[in-house]
């Protein structure tokens, strides 16, 4: 099973990546589920068609008490995603990391993986690791690899090294370790030279280069990713070769 | 009303069930919490505390260190204890403060595992669990860090283990060693009790048994690992009664002989039951459901009823028991009760109704203690 867990500066990108690599993952005919970790839950509504799926942490407020089954939480998006958003609590109040943890562990007790059984784990984090609750995602027995979304911005980038340095302090833990980096485009001036400078001083790969483009923003207008949109657009092809390439990495190691 | 108790007490928390399941075992058990917080640890739900030495201690975490979410001081107090009191192995349990902050304690048990170079367990426990899951948990882990080669069984007498046993369910009147008593009159050889009486060297040898015995829900999930991992079977049931206890003897024979678990008080016979004088016997499942099955064997004028507001699985409640998770739930089964068999502080529930004590440490602590009485073999102190 490949575990991802998707990390960036807010509004960078991460969930438009996430909900199109999970796409991609399905049109390879892998088995996938979505798990939006954000208190916003917008993660997985280009999956959906504009029909998005009850976020855990609403769920639990409006019933005071937790699914008994799993099919309470879950939607199933393009292409048979099993689409999943653990929302949070009122804005303002509560702890949205706790959220997280609770989730996950809702999650455990219900049997995602053995009711699902995917090939494929996307876990789409809000933008940083501020927290205990944030870093959830990456813990032992979650995500292994952590993909982290940036584009040449100096802020993205300052993030992007922030989320590093967070998961080079989990080192002795045994948590997921960063896979490499995936350039969203923002058409900053020599904007590979600069990502580049930073995974390279990181030593860490630019595992894609995502363009910028128009399509992702004309299909999202209609509640879907680029690939359910038209799947033979070059940006389509890019997020199916990406989710080629973690495939294939998983299978050599 | 969800999760409110009006009249009643709360039953002992899940870190306390894993301070007491390896209470007896020589390891270090260390509580992340603030100071204060657990005085009820060693004031009501610890029976050996005065008597017996046990390794226990709090880590006294302060504000600032939760907020910071310090898990290096943690790490290093412990790192430097253990260097001095060379515990066996090391246990760090959960408390309500770092189970807000997210604190990962698998990850900090690794980390210590590491440097200290003894087996170190994290407990994801938050205090606002039961006691039962805290047993079910440690032992679990106990099982299976320790219990790890088979060991070669006795050829003459057939070895039982005792799974489940903790004074917050058995108390310290002698029950566990009636138990074991009983075991030995029945022609088996008792094998190490998880975890009252046993040292970690006898629970090493675990697998040398034929079968296991579950005498709570708490020994439960030891119980499947050890079948799963040495294919030993296990039975469930308490020796209640003179009746029921020859039935759960020839049950863990059966269990033997089949190589399958079995549940000794899984028959009831309903019928007529609607006749007869109900009984409610409100606590925990094996025990309460054990003692059921005992009471009716001797007393077929009875029916009984289990008001189960612990863990537990539906497997180990008998027809017609019931999971009462809320006070509201008990008060409402109760009604339909001619007498009640209780810890006495539930009988501010029933006030009106006929109600026989049978005090329960991990619900009213030691105010009873003197008064609980041991039904191994003899269900007479009941006074039915």
């Amino acid at each position: 099973m490949l575990k991802i867990a998707i990390y960036g500066k807010g509004g960078i990108g991460k969930s438009t990546t996430t909900a199109n690599l999970a796409a991609a993952f399905s049109t390879l005919g892998k088995k996938v589920i979505q798990i939006g970790c954000d208190p916003k839950a917008d993660s997985t509504m280009n999956l959906l068609g504009g029909h998005p799926v009850q976020p855990v942490m609403d769920y639990i407020r409006e019933k005071d008490e937790e699914p008994e089954k799993i099919e309470e939480i879950t939607k199933e998006g393009f292409g048979g995603i099993v689409c999943i958003e653990t929302g949070g609590p009122t804005p303002g109040l509560g702890c949205a990391g706790r959220g997280i943890i609770t989730t996950f562990s809702l999650l455990e007790e219900l049997e995602l993986f053995e009711t699902y059984h995917p090939d494929v784990v996307l876990y789409d984090v809000l933008g940083d690791v501020v927290c205990g609750g944030f870093a959830a995602p990456i813990r032992e027995g979650y995500a292994e690899q952590i993909l982290i979304v940036t584009s040449g911005e100096k802020m993205a980038l300052y993030a992007a090294n922030n989320i590093n340095t967070a998961v080079k302090n989990f080192e002795d833990r045994g948590y997921a370790k960063v896979r490499g980096i995936i350039l969203n485009r923002r058409k900053v001036e020599n904007e590979y030279e600069k990502v580049s400078a930073f995974a390279e001083a990181n030593g860490l790969e630019i595992i894609a280069d995502i363009p910028r483009s128009d399509d992702i923003i004309k299909y999202e207008d209609q509640g879907m990713t680029v690939i359910e949109g038209d799947p033979n657009l070059e940006i389509s092809k890019t997020y199916i070769a990406l989710a080629k390439k973690l495939l294939e990495s998983e299978t050599n190691e | 009303m969800k999760q409110v108790v009006v009249k009643t007490s709360t039953y002992s928390s899940d870190e306390f069930g894993v301070c007491s399941a390896l209470y007896e075992l020589g390891g270090m058990v260390v509580m992340h919490d603030a100071s204060g917080c657990n005085s009820t640890y060693t004031t009501h739900d610890e029976p050996r505390w005065y008597d017996m030495d046990s390794m226990i201690y709090i880590s006294a975490i302060s504000e600032m260190e939760a907020i910071m979410g310090d898990d290096e001081k943690l790490i290093t107090d412990i790192l430097e204890t253990a260097e001095e009191l060379k515990p066996k192995f090391i246990a760090i349990v959960g408390a309500p403060i770092p189970y807000m902050t997210g604190t990962d304690f698998q990850a900090i048990a690794n980390i210590v595992e590491e440097k200290a170079g003894l087996f170190c367990f994290g407990f994801q426990t938050n205090g606002m669990e039961y006691y039962t899951k805290g047993i079910s948990m440690a032992l679990r882990e106990l099982t299976d860090r320790f219990c790890i080669e088979s060991v070669p069984k006795p050829s003459d007498r057939m070895r039982v283990n005792i799974l489940g046993a903790t004074p917050l369910d058995f108390s310290v009147n002698g029950t566990v060693d009636a138990i074991e008593s009983w075991l030995s009159k029945k022609g088996f050889e008792p094998g190490c009790c998880f975890a009252m009486g046993s040292s970690l060297d006898e629970i090493f040898l675990a697998s040398s048994a034929h079968v296991n015995l579950v005498i709570s829900y708490g020994g439960l999930e030891a119980a499947k690992l050890l079948e799963e991992r040495f294919g030993i079977p296990y039975v469930v049931g308490v020796p209640y009664g003179q009746v029921f206890s020859n039935l759960l003897g020839n049950t863990i024979y059966q269990a033997s002989m089949m190589n399958r678990h079995q549940i000794a008080y899984a028959a009831k016979m309903e019928y007529g039951s609607e006749s007869k004088k109900q009984v409610a016997i409100i606590g925990e499942s094996v025990l309460c459901a054990s003692l059921a099955s005992a009471i009716e064997m001797e007393h077929p004028e009875l029916n009984c009823k289990v008001l189960c507001p612990l863990d537990t699985e539906s497997l180990l409640l008998r027809p017609g028991d019931q999971r009462t998770p809320e006070e509201d739930d008990i008060a409402s089964a109760l009604k339909k009760a001619d007498f009640v068999i209780a810890d006495p502080l539930y009988q501010t529930l029933c006030p009106e109704k006929e109600f026989i004590s049978l005090p329960h440490t991990a619900f009213s602590g030691r105010i009873f203690e003197k008064e609980i009485p041991i039904l191994i073999g003899d269900l007479s102190a009941l006074k039915l």
